[in-house]
């Protein structure tokens, strides 16, 4: 026996709890708010995943605190070493401050292409990296093969971790922590982030190759990173291809030859958008076209 | 009968106000008082309604009608009457409405409907029609003898809803033939949605012991006929209007969410308001049916086509609906396109619990336009023939036989092969590209028909040199309502388009019409416009000849004056004239009415049909090139060509906005369009995430040719435009990839992990077991 | 609780609940109408208004985001019922048919022609990524945006 229920999702009056929503003035006060509310709270940044919970079946949160509008979280700091990016920082703002600076041509990409352009100037790069269920997010692969490091912080204080740690703790954060900023570290390098959606545009990419690579005074290889995103239900670089690469000069075809052998590694996912073995089979050509535009960069 | 040009590139009247965001679709109209509604659905695709109790639900706050199953019962259908409004007893499909609760507002509504007490005993599903034609299958409708036939002569049996045949000449003779060659093929299509932005939506309220029903639907007499049958009330006890509607396709070429709003405001007595979700639009439309076709031809090796079988399995759904009706269509469509001696067919509606299917653009003609033209590629791969010459060869021309017998009119086809030649070699062809890409082109005929049927218009004379009028038609987007109608008046009558008041669908005030679809509004809305203006141009010659001193011959009707021929200046004003009439006679109108001619086919060769013949055939020429991606299996349509037989473009412009949204959404169709049906027997794609449409960046501009002069029984020899665009979109991309990549196409959309697939061989080819090699053995009824 | 918005010019409050979409605040409490929801989820594009100067879909921003924010709908782009730029040049390109599309599509357009005045076919196509249109293909759409780019 089971019992009927309605297949409805129109205006969002119909969460079970009226939620609260509570615009913070300062980080201080959101990291307050948070800690109070603890596990009937949660962050609320751009908005764009969070509104959308009515047509995945989610129930909202009793209580949200808006982080998009503290001036703390929506900077970005180039200095020569580093750069540092405010986690509510939009989509569109991020690749608009990158503009100028080719090393960081990937992560440009990622965050100028994704979504659509009001999305973009909506959705936050925080939100992009706290949402574990998101498996297509843009901007994960393209911070891993930066080596980015997370700040995370609570009332207690801030700590540091970089994000390949942080995936795997992000879905039990506790409650009443925000990832407050996204550290990279500046180093010469030519970086490429290669997203495939079904259409042409506006769709989530079922499958993204992000690479990275430092070459030498002869061309060659000297360190590498490749991340390969959606493909499975979390981002994650790809070590055994880096290290192919190395002491090599980069050629795209030959990249995405080795590249084509050492894709047994990944297990695709299944959804209703694309099978598993797509997301795997189309690896290689995403790899040499990531490549391509990265000497191209 | 017109003294000046129906043609002209009008605009539409309705655009600045939508552009303004002023325009009031059914969805935007709020009335005082209005109660908010939402419908509980099943939630399994089959099983049995064990208790239903709603008596918890009725005492939430806010709540003011709860309506089930016994408060409709009557059932509907076309050609057998086999849907209730609410499942009774037996749930047939996921989605199935259960019940429906009015109240003050929508959140109110719906916690109504999480505490009705369901109990539902789930009992095995039939997801596939290979499921539904298994010979022990579980019937879909145990009880389908008991249904009262609407039509007859449609086979039924088991879960096949209907059955539709033709046979002519003798195909076993063609097939023995020593000297042909026998080529079969295997096609697989999957649903469509039309994702209408607007949703189906009503407000009804009871009044005086009628409904009024406010509803966004292309066939308001259906709404009216249908809901009085299911609610078991006089049809005369129910009034339909409609609001200017957004986006129909076919979608809302069928009763939805009429009924339940209808029963609603009569049991609370306030107006109410029941609007689809989005995830119920998508879950719940009617969708294009999906559909399995086999097709064997004996061709010779010259390229005669001697014989053809074909058998094409269409999912219903769990009703019969729109398709019941669409079996008819194969004949036209599958048998289209090239002329046919031998030939037979038979076209299955089949029962699955799955949502109900129905109409959609260019219904059945699409994928069967895609086989057929598939098909004729395989036959002229095999044969070693170039493909346009075989098409050359066979195409229907004049006096030609088509499937059903029918003789058709004129060359056409032949012409506008020709035609798509000087088109395609006056572009340039793009550089070679080095982009590793597979490049591939293909031209493909399709044959399309107007869906006839009566109309009916009056047109009434105002003294001050305006007319109103009135007609069931409903504006759905395509503009014919706003354009080629008053433009017919409006040339018969001398007078400005813009003096033609165009009066919105009111089955209170306007004749009987089938509704807005099948490329019927110019045709046979226009045909009865064009009468009833007839009417009144006469009425007031006449009157105009007296004021004048002149014969009504030798009148003619111009710049809003009637004069005397010849001689500009003459006579009087036509408000002078009309405000004469009024006086004289009393005020002047007229009336029209139209159907089809009913074209004959040859006795006795087809059965369980709708339309033995058809009375206006529309044939369109495609062209299409694109690029495979043999990495991702993507494909970029590179250019894409139409030449469309219009019979006579009374506002080009306007017909060229038709075309090039006809053409996306079938590239939509062709690429990317895609509805699964998981094992729960829900469909997979609920929103814009995961159904997608094309965008801005997925199209290209249509190079457009209008080829006139064709036959046509439509008023001033026009056929419709605004359908058949769609026709060969999937026919002219398949045939693409196909040459593109050598594979061989039997499946649509080509979505990239479809054409990855072909390309890497990673699946068998497609065989369709459940359809049996002998073509009779397909026969529930020997034909 | 309340919040108050600016809505082409006017200062009106709500007593909606805080997560509730502006869309429906616009639609059933301010009677604007002219924001269609289509999909809610962001990808159509059809309940597009201007939030404080930039195109944002409706459905995505909760009343206690629109609090204090210079909101401008459809129907307030242009003066006293007159068309702006891009709603002339889409009446003249007879581009409208079903409607749904053309309010979201006038208040993104409206902004690319002062944010993009350079806007080639392409920056259209791409900027209208996340304007979805059922009905029309696009082409006149395209074809109106350079019209009303080339009229500045
Ligand atoms: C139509 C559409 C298309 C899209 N396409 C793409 C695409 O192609 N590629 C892509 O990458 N993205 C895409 N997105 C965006 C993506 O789906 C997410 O919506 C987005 O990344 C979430 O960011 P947000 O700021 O809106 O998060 P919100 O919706 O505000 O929050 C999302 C989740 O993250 C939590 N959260 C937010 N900020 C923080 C923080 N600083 N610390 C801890 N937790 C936090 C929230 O509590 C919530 O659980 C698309 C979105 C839409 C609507
Ligand atoms: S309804 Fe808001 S983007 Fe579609
Ligand atoms: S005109 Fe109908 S959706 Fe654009």
């Amino acid at each position: 026996m089971m019992s009927g229920s309605p297949i409805q999702d129109s205006a969002v009056v119909t969460h079970d709890a009226p939620a609260s929503i509570y615009v913070a003035r300062s980080l201080a006060g959101a990291l307050d708010a948070l800690g109070e509310y603890g596990t009937a709270g949660a962050p609320f940044a751009g908005g764009t995943w969070i509104m959308r919970s009515p047509i995945r079946h989610q129930p909202l949160k009793t209580h949200y605190v808006a982080i998009g509008r503290l001036p703390e979280l929506t900077a970005v700091r180039i200095s020569s070493d580093a750069i540092e990016i405010g986690a509510t920082i939009t989509h569109a703002a991020l690749a608009a401050a990158l503009a100028g600076l080719p090393e960081f041509a990937g992560l440009a990409a990622a965050a100028g292409h994704s979504a659509n352009p009001a999305i973009r100037a909506m959705a936050t790069i925080g939100g992009n990296l706290a949402t574990s269920e998101f498996a297509a997010a843009d901007c994960v692969p393209a911070l891993l093969c930066l080596d980015a490091d997370v700040e995370i912080s609570d009332r207690r204080g801030r700590e540091h971790l970089s994000l390949t740690d942080f995936l795997k703790i992000r879905s039990t954060l506790a409650p009443g922590r925000l990832v407050t900023r996204i550290i990279l570290p500046r180093t010469e390098r030519k970086t490429a982030h290669v997203r495939l959606p079904l259409r042409r545009a506006g769709d989530y990419p079922v499958a993204i190759v992000s690479l990275s690579v430092s070459l030498d005074a002869t061309s060659r290889v000297q360190a590498a990173r490749i991340a390969v995103g959606s493909v499975e239900a979390t981002a994650r670089r790809w070590p055994r291809l880096e290290a192919a690469l190395l002491g090599r000069p980069l050629d795209a075809t030959a990249v995405a030859r080795t590249a084509t052998e050492l894709t047994d590694e990944f297990v695709g996912r299944d959804s209703v958008d694309a099978p598993a073995w797509y997301r795997v089979s189309v690896l290689p050509g995403l790899v040499r076209r990531a490549a391509i535009a990265a000497l191209g960069s | 009968m017109s003294d000046v040009s129906a043609t002209m590139d009008l605009r539409r009247r309705d655009a600045a106000d939508k552009l303004r965001g002023r325009t009031r679709y059914t969805i935007d109209r709020y009335l005082p008082g209005m109660l908010h509604a939402a419908v509980l659905r099943a939630t399994v695709p089959s099983g049995r309604i064990v208790r239903l109790d709603t008596s918890r639900a009725a005492r939430i706050p806010g709540v003011r009608a709860i309506v089930t199953a016994t408060d409709a019962p009557g059932m509907i259908g076309i050609g057998i009457a086999d849907h209730p409004l609410f499942a009774r007893d037996v749930i047939r499909y996921d989605g199935e409405p259960l019940a429906a609760v009015a109240a003050v507002t929508l959140a109110q509504a719906q916690a109504a409907l999480a505490a009705i007490e369901v109990e539902i005993e789930p009992l095995p599903a039939i997801l596939t029609m290979a499921d539904a034609l298994a010979p022990d299958a579980t019937l879909v409708h145990p009880d389908w003898r008991s249904y009262e036939v609407l039509l007859e002569g449609g086979a039924r049996g088991g879960n096949v809803a209907w059955e539709a045949t033709v046979v002519r000449g003798d195909v076993d003779a063609a097939f023995a033939r020593p000297d042909v060659e026998i080529v079969e093929s295997c096609f697989r299509v999957g649903r469509q949605n039309h994702v209408a932005f607007e949703p189906r939506a009503v407000v009804a309220s009871y009044e005086d012991g009628r409904f009024h029903i406010e509803t966004s639907t292309q066939v308001p007499w259906s709404i009216r006929n249908a809901t009085a049958r299911l609610l078991g009330v006089p049809a005369s006890q129910v009034r339909v209007t409609v609001p200017p509607v957004g986006g129909g396709f076919g979608l809302k070429f069928d009763l939805a969410v009429e009924p339940f709003a209808a029963l609603l405001a009569r049991a609370s007595g306030r107006p109410v308001r029941l609007v689809n979700s989005r995830e119920e639009e998508m879950l719940t439309c009617l969708f294009r049916e999906n559909a399995d076709i086999r097709i064997r031809s004996a061709v010779t090796r010259e390229g005669d086509i001697v014989g053809r079988e074909a058998v094409v399995l269409m999912d219903c759904g769990a009703y019969g609906g729109e398709q019941i009706f669409l079996t008819t269509m194969t004949a036209h469509t599958l048998g289209g396109n090239y002329k046919l001696e031998n030939v037979r067919m038979v076209s299955r509606a089949v029962y699955t619990n799955t949502t109900p299917n129905g109409a959609f653009r260019c219904c059945n003609g699409v994928y069967n336009t895609f086989a057929l033209e598939r098909h004729t590629d395989e036959i002229a791969s095999r044969i070693g023939m170039d493909p346009l010459a075989f098409r050359r060869r066979n195409v229907l021309g004049d006096k030609d036989l088509g499937a059903t017998g029918q003789v058709f009119e004129s060359n056409v086809l032949g012409p506008m092969l020709d035609r798509m030649d000087t088109l395609r070699d006056a572009t340039t062809l793009p550089p070679a590209r080095s982009d590793g890409r597979l490049h591939g082109r293909a031209t493909t005929v399709g044959t399309w028909f107007v869906f006839v049927g009566p109309s009916a218009a009056t047109v009434n004379m105002n003294a001050d040199g305006t007319v109103t009028l009135v007609t069931s038609g409903v504006e759905i987007g395509s503009g014919s309502m706003m354009q080629s109608l008053p433009q017919i008046v409006a040339s018969t009558l001398g007078i400005a388009p813009e003096h033609v008041i165009v009066r919105a669908a009111d089955t209170d005030a306007a004749g009987y019409d089938v509704g807005v679809g099948g490329g019927r509004t110019t045709v046979s809305l226009g045909a009865a416009s064009l009468s009833a203006a007839q009417e009144v141009r006469t009425k007031l010659l006449k009157v105009a000849a007296d004021m004048i001193e002149a014969a009504p011959d030798d009148l003619v009707m111009r710049d809003g004056r009637i004069e005397i021929a010849g001689a500009p200046g003459s006579g009087r004003t036509v408000a002078e004239v009309a405000t004469r009439a009024q006086t004289v006679g009393g005020p002047v109108s007229g009336t029209g009415a139209f159907t089809g001619a009913g074209v004959p086919a040859m006795p006795g060769c087809v059965a369980g049909h709708f339309i033995d013949a058809i009375d206006i055939p529309v044939f369109a020429v495609h062209d299409c090139e694109v690029a495979v991606d043999p990495e991702t299996g993507h494909v970029e349509v590179l250019s894409y060509r139409v030449v469309q037989d219009v019979g006579r473009a009374l506002n080009p412009r306007a017909i060229h906005g038709q075309i090039q949204g006809g053409v996306v959404q079938g590239l939509g169709y062709a690429l990317h369009e895609e509805v699964t049906i998981g094992d729960n027997g829900r469909v997979c794609q609920n929103g814009f995430e995961t159904y997608r449409v094309p965008l801005a960046l997925d199209v290209v501009p249509v190079e457009i040719n209008l080829y006139e002069g064709a036959p046509s029984i439509g008023p001033l020899g026009t056929k419709g435009a605004g359908e058949v665009p769609i026709l060969n979109v999937g026919a002219a991309v398949a045939c693409a990839v196909a040459n593109a990549t050598g594979k061989r196409v039997q499946a649509l959309p080509l979505t990239p992990p479809r054409v990855l697939e072909l390309l890497l061989d990673r699946k068998p080819e497609l065989t369709l077991p459940h359809i049996a090699d002998k073509w009779a053995d397909n026969l529930i009824r020997p034909h | 609780m309340g919040f108050s918005l600016t809505v082409n010019g006017d200062r009106l409050s709500c007593a909606a609940d805080p997560a509730t979409p502006l869309v429906d605040i616009l639609r059933e409490e301010m009677h604007l109408t002219g924001a269609k929801p289509v999909c809610r989820e962001g990808f159509c594009g059809a309940c597009m208004v201007l939030v404080d100067g930039e195109p944002t879909p409706s459905c995505l921003v909760p009343a206690a985001l629109a609090d204090g924010r210079e909101i401008h709908t459809v129907e307030g782009l242009a003066p006293h019922g007159a068309l702006n730029r891009i709603q002339t040049a889409l009446e003249a390109s007879d581009a409208v048919q079903c409607g749904m599309c053309f309010p979201g599509m006038v208040v993104s357009l409206t902004h690319l022609l002062t944010a993009r005045p350079d806007a080639s076919r392409d920056d259209i196509r791409a900027a209208l990524t996340g304007n979805i249109c059922r009905c029309t293909g696009y082409e006149r759409i395209v074809e109106a945006t350079l019209l009303a780019l080339a009229t500045r």
